[in-house]
This record gives structure tokens, sequence and C-alpha cells, in this order.
């Protein structure tokens, strides 16, 4: 049986009348890339900051490595790797010494550390930029430092908080891979975004969070199984008269159409061929549509139909 | 680790710009601009020493003469004196040749046109000797086999007083005074870098604060680690600012140069430690405590008469409590301690504090600092 990495228990946390975290529990188990899904303000940051133990809380247990994690819990420190959602790095030191500052603090014997931070660098590509100072460095190059100081030290346990915020997409597909490759190495991976298509990618399971309470916890497969949608069909119509859309309502499957803006959504629960049945109606009607496509369902109709709520934020 | 992270200390800490233009480039540009500005009055202030004089002999007063006589023939003669009658004098006083006429009847006389330093050294001459005389004179009415001797004693007292002799063998001229105060500056400027150890150590103020508070290194370790660096760094500030004053902008210091290195130096170290603190109090973002830490300095400087003389006078007539815990007045007061003062009691005594308020500031910081969670991060 695998092993609890981390276990929280109960965790209550609030910010004067605002709750941040209500009776949140969570077990993560050895080898897990475990995603902690939510909208802006849904308790992730906070909870990974109960985690490490920066963060007083009101009520609740957090274990990790089966032992009582506390701000001194310097033995379960130096297994920790931490890479926080803002980049912690010294903008009067290089690349190099960046990385072999924080490693140090992990690994005193200088071989290995050096043996360490040169591995690091090369692990997230920043081998040409080893002399350089954080402010000459791009976006993704800076969050890829940030992620070395984090990692050099080879931790057991690695906490990533929205690593990816303003980064680009190549080096957000990089940044996706080296964590996964990480996981491959050994290392129990916690991650955090609002991003469903990163925790989708790369977490082996999830947890959904809203408002400081988990409202759904599994694997992809095993979440999107928690809701009626298995399917959305969308087909580009220029009209639908009524009868037409209510012999579509009337499909079996169908649990919902909508006609909005030239485009007909029809909201499929189980079953096979529901597409083939549509596409009949519409040709016996002689209704020409342009493009057609069917979708499976996402985290965010996952998270949409558990809350009735959209998972990103406008501005996202 | 300790070592790890104080090299890194001293890695970061050289290379920060704002520290290093407010801790070396200040001092050097503020030092040069003084020595600029005050070069032309410094100059004139040495030539000051003689104090032209017209003495004009009413009746025969002999032991007046002689008086006059060994003033002027000493080394550095206090007195430049012109024998005229009292047109002659008056026609030297209206065309400025001469501060002020002493005329010499029964009882010396003094008349001057203006006030100023020189007319004020003539009057308490003037006042000194007729003081001195009338005790001379009491004195040989009652002991009369004794007269020599006790006038002997007198004049030369009267001399040497009225020389323009310093109590210390520093340099107590008035324009020094802005030097002493730009290095009390800089040394309260420390709490900048004392705020930085603050930032990087407290996980509610910064990134790199969590990141410090989730590794392993114990957090007395790495205080006192980047407390150390500090340190070392305003250490090295001071010694360049206070060299640079004396030896390349050639600011006279005296005899006293070597003590200047010490309180400039522990200055410093409280400059450090009064930032740490501030630092430390209260959760307020990094941009307020910058805020509060500056003005709190610049207030503290501006009380302690860093930026204008007289309040420190002031305060002191109020309030001489706050002059003693005033880290910039403590700063600058030492300095004077050791510009005025002919023994080291006082300085010494200035120094006990700065070494007492740093080693308080510290604690209180580490109390607080201590905390290892937050509230809100």
């Amino acid at each position: 049986m695998e092993k609890n990495v981390v276990k929280i228990n109960e965790l209550v946390k609030r910010y004067g009348d605002l709750i941040a975290l209500d009776h949140f529990s969570l077990e993560i188990k050895e080898g897990e890339v475990f995603g902690l899904l939510g909208p802006n303000g849904s308790g992730k940051t906070t909870t990974i900051n109960c985690l490490l133990s920066l963060l007083a809380f009101d009520k609740g247990d957090i274990e990790i490595f089966g032992k009582k994690m506390t701000p001194v819990s310097y033995d379960i420190k130096k297994e920790i790797g931490v890479i926080m959602q803002n980049v912690a790095v010294f903008e009067e030191l290089t690349v190099y010494e960046n990385i072999d500052y924080f490693c140090g603090l992990y690994i005193t014997d200088k071989a290995k550390r050096k043996q360490c931070v040169e591995e690091a660098i090369k692990f997230v590509g920043l081998e040409d930029f080893r002399k350089f100072y954080p402010k000459k460095l791009s976006g993704g190059l800076l969050r890829r430092l940030n992620i070395a100081c984090g990692i050099a030290h080879k931790p057991k346990l690695i906490i990533l908080d929205e690593p990816t915020v303003a980064v680009d997409p190549q080096s957000r597909n990089r940044i996706l891979e080296g964590i996964q490759e990480l996981n491959r190495s050994g290392a129990t991976v916690i991650y955090t975004s609002h991003y469903m298509e990163e925790v989708e990618q790369i977490c082996t399971r999830i947890a959904i969070m809203d408002k400081g309470r988990k409202v759904a916890e599994g694997t992809k497969d095993e979440l999107k199984r928690m809701i009626k949608n298995t399917e959305t069909i969308t087909i580009e119509i220029l009209e639908l008269p009524d009868d037409v859309r209510r012999e579509i309502s009337g499909l079996p499957h169908v649990y919902d159409v909508r006609f909005d803006d030239s485009k007909l959504v029809i909201g499929c629960s189980g079953g096979k061929h529901n597409l083939t049945r549509v596409l009949d109606v519409l040709q016996k009607r002689e209704l020409s549509f342009g493009r057609v496509y069917t979708e499976l369902p996402t985290l965010n109709d996952v998270f949409l139909e558990i809350t009735g709520k959209a998972l990103r934020d406008k501005e996202d | 680790m300790f070592l790890h992270i104080l090299k890194y200390e001293l890695k970061n800490g050289v290379r920060t710009k704002d520290l290093i233009i407010w801790l070396m480039v200040f001092p050097i540009v503020l030092g040069t601009f003084f020595k600029i500005a005050f070069g032309s009055v410094y100059n004139k202030t040495e030539k000051f020493s003689a104090i032209p004089v017209a003495v004009v002999e009413e009746t025969g007063n002999p032991a007046f003469r002689q008086v006059l006589d060994g003033i002027e023939s000493a080394d550095e003669p206090f007195l430049k004196v012109t024998y005229a009658d009292r047109a002659k004098a008056e026609e030297l006083l209206d065309s400025g040749d001469v501060e002020g006429i002493i005329s010499s009847a029964d009882k010396l006389g003094l008349t001057v046109k203006q006030k100023g330093l020189a007319q004020t050294m003539l009057k308490s001459f003037v006042e000194q000797y007729t003081l001195r005389e009338k005790i001379a004179m009491d004195a040989i009415q009652t002991s009369p086999e004794k007269a020599q001797e006790i006038i002997s004693s007198l004049m030369s007292g009267t001399v040497s007083s009225c020389r323009e002799i310093p109590l210390t063998q520093g340099n107590p001229d008035m324009y020094i005074q802005y030097f002493y105060n730009l290095i009390a500056m800089v040394a309260m400027f420390g709490c900048m870098t004392g705020m930085h150890v603050t930032m990087q150590n407290q996980a509610n103020l910064s990134a790199l604060g969590a990141r410090n508070n989730c590794s392993p290194a114990p957090k007395l370790v790495t205080i006192l680690a980047c407390l150390t660096g500090s340190f070392i760094l305003q250490t090295v500030c001071m010694l360049l600012c206070v060299t640079f004053l004396a030896f390349v902008l050639k600011v006279d210091f005296g005899d006293r140069l070597p003590l200047v290195y010490p309180a400039a130096i522990l200055g410093g170290i409280m400059g450090v430690s009064f930032g740490f603190f501030v630092g430390s109090v209260s959760h307020m973002s990094q941009k307020t405590k910058t805020a509060v830490l500056m003005s709190a300095s610049m207030l503290l400087c501006f009380l302690s008469g860093l930026m204008v003389g007289d309040l420190k006078g002031t305060i002191a007539q109020k309030a001489p409590w706050f002059n003693d815990i005033n880290p910039a007045a403590v700063v600058s007061d030492s300095f004077y301690c050791l510009n005025i003062d002919e023994d080291y009691t006082r300085f010494i005594t200035k120094l006990i504090t700065m070494a007492v308020i740093t080693v308080v500031f510290i604690m209180l910081g580490f109390i607080i600092s201590r905390r290892k969670k937050y509230a809100s991060v």
C-alpha cells in the first residue's frame, strides 16, 4: 500500500470573518502528481502556506512524511522543495549563485552541492544563462530559475504554487514536462493551478477547491464521471425552427439544447451515436449547417456543474 | 550554513546599488560639496586668530602694556595691537582696520562698532584683565610679600586664557560639525541594510522571506548571518567615508581621527540594528515599512540637529532624556564630545550608549522576528 506523504485533516483558516479554509482534508500518496484546482481565492495558496507551516491556522492537523509539520520541523523541510507563486530570487545574484544559495540551505557538502546546482541548471535549460542576473532574464526563464532554486536539492516532495502564471506557451510546456520528469525520478508533486489544461495534462489525482472547501476529488476520469455531461455537440447553423429544436431535445441521452449566436449546443449524458442521431434530424429537415464538432467533458465542465460557475476567472 | 549565508549576504549587499549610493556615493558627493562650499569660510576662520585692536593709553599703565607685549610676542598671538591716540584709533575703527579700541586709563574701556566673535573675545579679554587686576591689587594689600608671585601667576593666566586655545587636540571649528553630521547621517542610513535583513527573513514581507522560511535553515542562524553581513558592509562604508573625508578632502579631524573611526563604526552598527528593529515591528508591506523607516530616521536626524543646528539645544532644554536615546543624537554627540571635551569620559559614555542601544534593538528585533508562523502571508 502506498504511503501517505501529506495528510491534512479538517483544516480551518479564517481571515477575520472570511473563512479561507473550511474543514479542508486531503491525503496525498507517495509518487503522485496531485493537483489542487480552483479559481483565484479558492484557498489553494492558503492550503500550501499552511502545509509549509508559514501560516497559522485555526483548527486541524497537518502531517508530512507521517510526522506533524511545525515551523521547526527541519528534518521534514529538508525533504521539501517549494516553488512559490511569486518569483523568489535575489536580484543581485547570478543564476548560478541564486541556485547555489538556496541549495546551500539544504546541502552543506560543497562537492555534492555543486553537482546538484549543475544538474538543476541543466534540468531547467539555463546552461547559457548561468552568469546572468535575474533582471536580464525573460519571464519564462525567470520562472525556470525559480523552479531550479526549489528543486536543486532533489527533494522528495515538491510543492509548486501556480508556477506557470504569466509564462509563454513554450516555457510552460517545458515546465510541465520538467515536473513530470521530476515525478518519474521519484518525487511526489503537489501542483496548484487554475489552468485546468495543465492539471489535466500532468496530475494523476486532482482536488477541486471552491471557497475554501474541497468540492470534488479523484482522477480526472473519476471527476468527469461525477457529472451528467459525457459529450457536448456543437453545430454551426443559421436558423433552428422550434419544432426541430423540440425533436432534438427528445432524442435519447440529450439533456440540454441551446441555440445562441448561430450555434447549436447539445449536451448529452451517456449513450453512443449521439452525433449521428442529431445530424439525421437536421438532414431530414433539409437544414444546412456548417462546422460540426463534439467535445468530451473538461474539468471546467466538472467545476461548472458542481459549483454552478466557470472555473476560470474572466481575466484568464 | 552560517558562512554560506554570510558569503551570499555580502555578495548581495555589495551589488545592491541603492545601498552603495546611500552609503558610499552620497557621503562622497555631499562631503565634497561641503568642502567646496565651506572651504573659503574655513580658510578665513584660520586667519582670524590675531584680532587687530587699537590701544589708546590715556594714562600710563605699565602692567597692562606688559600684558599686551606678552600676548604679541607669543607664537600665535591673540591680539595685533596698534598704539594710537583717540582720533587715530577711531579712524582705524571706522575704516575697519581694527575690531575695537581699548582705552587704558584707571579702568580699561572697550569701544566696538559691531557685534561679532572678535568683539566678544575682546570684551572677554578686557573683563578678565579687569577682574584679575582687582584680584592682584587685593592680594598685594593683604599679602604684600607675595605680590610678585601673584602678579606673575595672574599675568600668565590672563595671557593664556585669552588665547584661542582649544580644550582638546581635535578641531573645534564650527564647520567641522557639518562633516560630523554627515558621518552620523551615513551611520543612520545603515537602517536600510538592517531593514533588508528583516525583509529577507520574514515570510509575510517578501517571497524571498517565504522561501527562506521553508528551508531547513534555523531562523536564528539566517538572521544572525544576515545581520553579520550587514554589520560588515556598514563598517566598510563607515571606514571609507571617514577615510575619504580625512585623507582625500583633507578635513581636519585633529589628532583624534583614530577615535572618529570607532565612533563611526559603532554608529553604523547601531543604524543597522535600528533598521532591523523597525523592520521587525508590525505587519506592514515592504514599501510601507521602507517609508516608515526613512521617515523615522529622517525625523531622528532632524531632531538631533543634523539638519537644523539649534534644534538639539532646544530639545536638550525641554526634554534632555530624548537626546540620550535618539540614535542620531548619540552619534553626533559622540563626535561633539570628541572635539570639545579634554578627557574621554563623555565620549566613552556615548560609545557605551550606542552599544547598549544596538543590543536593545537587536534583542527586540529577535524577539519579534522569532515568531515562526504568520497570520497572513
